[in-house]
């Protein structure tokens, strides 16, 4: 049989949008099936897998919803292919439930969440009102990883380690872009993984593996339903051990001038952007500022962060929604006085202006 | 028309502003149907004060998100105004049958269907790539090379460009009408690139576009 040809070879800086760039980084991560329904603003990674996957023998299937996008790629998930959706808003909603069962039964899903304003239909470009869904939507525990990308090299990046995380850890795992990252554009390195030094973790199938069950190996015994409280009880705590045993090995967040800072900006997604230029334009000023940017948001760098707010800053959330990051901010914070403000714009980016004005007067004592 | 990040809305306002400066009437529509709110609504202001005539959605939007938008009548009756027209199409599955939309396109004996091409993206990298994405646009009457990487471009990746989509247009039978280039490397490209085509200076626009 001849090999398949790679995808991406070698390194290349490319001019792409961000939609393209995840379509692309799947590829080399080693993706073989992308399931999807269409919703704006993911389609261009639906349709640029289409395009690779004649090249790559790649497989696509688009289903009649989100519901069936969902449980098509635990199909693909369970009979050992590396697998990926990609939604947003509504579909997001939708995506839940499928989702929910890739927690219970320890499914490495990925999925492309490219936020839009909301709730409901909404409107089809921008916002990061998705972080509570994403993070901790679905009737369990949240149980699930979350990675929020801020330029198109992390979108990149994040996508091959989104898979290497999945597979590795076995829970369900999210990149979180927005509307606006997927439809910008700008350069972006691509890359074969493997010359980075970047190990593939591999996939396997969850049924039909050789042997017979019981003799050969342990019965692949799948369960989403348990018949009495207290099998729940234990199923659901064996999950949340295991996920609090490598939350610590996956969490991960980038700091900067929070030593000696009167004020410290948290924010993550292109938001992080905005809020990067400001805090380091404002520092070179001599302006007692930092960031803190959680990259994964669930798990949440609740210790990092505590160690920030322990110093007594005053924190500023700044997010295109209304008290979603904050939220997470403030469970991190519990017990410790920290204050904490927000500056919120649902749907709408935030400006470098309106950011640091606000800096500016927090740092005054206002 | 080309792909997304050719260049396509660069192109368009920097050909539309060089005619008004000829002294020339012109109107420049975004004829996107499927995002028609984004690349010129945050610009439409500043193009208008320069003497340009826009067609172009600002706020006050019909339709219902993704699921359709109305085109509005001045795109749909643009070929018949005064003066010059430049349509921006914006990239979608259908390639050149968007024009389809447009009054008058399949006869207008002045039409020209440029095809802007990026060799730094991905899909149309190489020779071939770039014939075979010409090809499913469907009507194309000539090609700009607009090989760039964003603020990263470089005079050497300009001139590759030059070489690749030229190359492609040879196989094609179709001219190709400029290579554009921004306007801080135009004069180190000098009138012509390295395969002859002459060279446009664009002044940059779409940094403060939404894409």
């Amino acid at each position: 049989m001849p090999t398949k040809p790679k995808p991406v070879e070698g390194e290349k800086k490319v001019f792409m949008t961000g939609n393209e760039v995840v379509a692309w980084a799947a590829a080399a991560a080693g993706a073989e099936c992308m399931y999807g329904y269409p919703i704006t603003p993911q389609n261009e990674i639906m349709h640029y897998w289409t395009r690779l996957a004649p090249k790559f023998g790649l497989i696509f299937l688009q289903t009649e919803d989100e519901l069936s996008a969902g449980f098509t790629m635990l199909g693909g998930v369970l009979a050992g292919r590396k697998s990926f959706t990609a939604t947003a808003g509504p579909g997001n909603t939708l995506m839940q439930e499928p989702l929910s069962m890739a927690e219970m039964m320890r499914l490495p899903a990925v999925v492309v969440i490219q936020q839009r304003g909301g709730p409901s239909t909404g409107q089809v470009v921008y916002s990061q009102q998705e972080v509570t869904l994403t993070s901790l939507g679905g009737n369990g525990e949240g149980l699930r990883v979350v990675y929020s990308t801020s330029s198109h090299q992390d979108l990149y990046d994040y996508t091959i380690k989104a898979f290497n995380t999945a597979w590795r850890y076995r829970f369900p795992t999210f990149l979180l872009g927005d509307g606006y990252q997927g439809k910008m554009r700008e350069p972006v390195v691509m890359y074969d993984p493997e010359v980075r030094g970047v190990e593939l973790v591999p996939a396997e199938p969850y049924v039909g593996r050789p042997g017979t069950p019981g003799v050969d190996r342990p019965p692949a015994h799948l369960r989403n339903a348990y018949s009495i409280e207290e099998e729940l009880y234990e199923a659901v705590m064996e999950l949340v051990r295991e996920y609090e045993k490598v939350a610590p090995e996956i969490v991960e967040h980038e700091a900067f001038g929070v030593d000696g800072a009167r004020v410290v900006a948290v924010a993550h997604g292109v938001v992080f952007r905005a809020v990067k230029g400001v805090v380091r334009e404002l520092r070179q000023q001599g302006v007692p500022v930092g960031y803190f940017r959680p990259i994964t948001l669930r798990p949440f760098p609740a210790d990092a962060l505590r160690r920030v707010a322990a110093t007594g800053v005053r924190l500023l959330v700044v997010e295109s929604a209304y008290g979603q990051l904050a939220r997470l901010v403030k469970e991190a914070l519990s017990g410790l006085p920290a204050e904490v403000h927000g500056l919120y714009k649902p749907g709408v980016l935030v400006g470098q202006g309106e950011i640091a004005t606000r800096i500016k007067t927090l740092v005054q004592g206002g | 028309m080309g792909e997304y990040a050719s260049g396509k809305s660069e192109n368009a306002v920097n050909r539309a502003l060089d005619l008004v400066r000829a002294g020339r009437r012109v109107t420049l529509v975004d004829l996107d149907v499927v995002e028609p709110f984004f690349t010129l609504r945050p610009i439409k202001r500043e193009l208008e004060a320069r003497g340009l005539q826009v067609v172009a959605r600002e706020r006050h939007t019909l339709g219902l998100g993704e699921t359709g938008v109305p085109l509005p009548a001045e795109a749909k009756w643009a070929l018949r105004r005064e003066g010059d027209v430049i349509l921006d199409v914006g990239y979608g599955a259908y390639g050149a049958q968007t024009l389809n939309l447009v009054e008058g396109a399949d006869r207008h004996p002045d039409l020209q269907v440029l095809a802007v091409i990026n060799v730094a993206r991905p899909m149309t990298a190489t020779v071939e790539d770039v014939v075979a994405h010409v090809r499913e646009l469907g009507r194309v009457d000539g090609l700009i090379n607009n090989t760039h990487l964003g603020e990263e471009t470089t005079v050497e990746l300009v001139q590759e460009g030059a070489r690749l989509v030229t190359a492609a247009a040879r196989l094609l039978g179709l001219p190709v009408v400029a290579t554009s280039v921004v306007k801080e490397l135009a004069p180190l490209l000098g009138e012509r690139d390295v395969m002859g085509n002459p060279v446009r200076a664009l002044e940059r626009f779409m940094p403060r576009a939404f894409w």
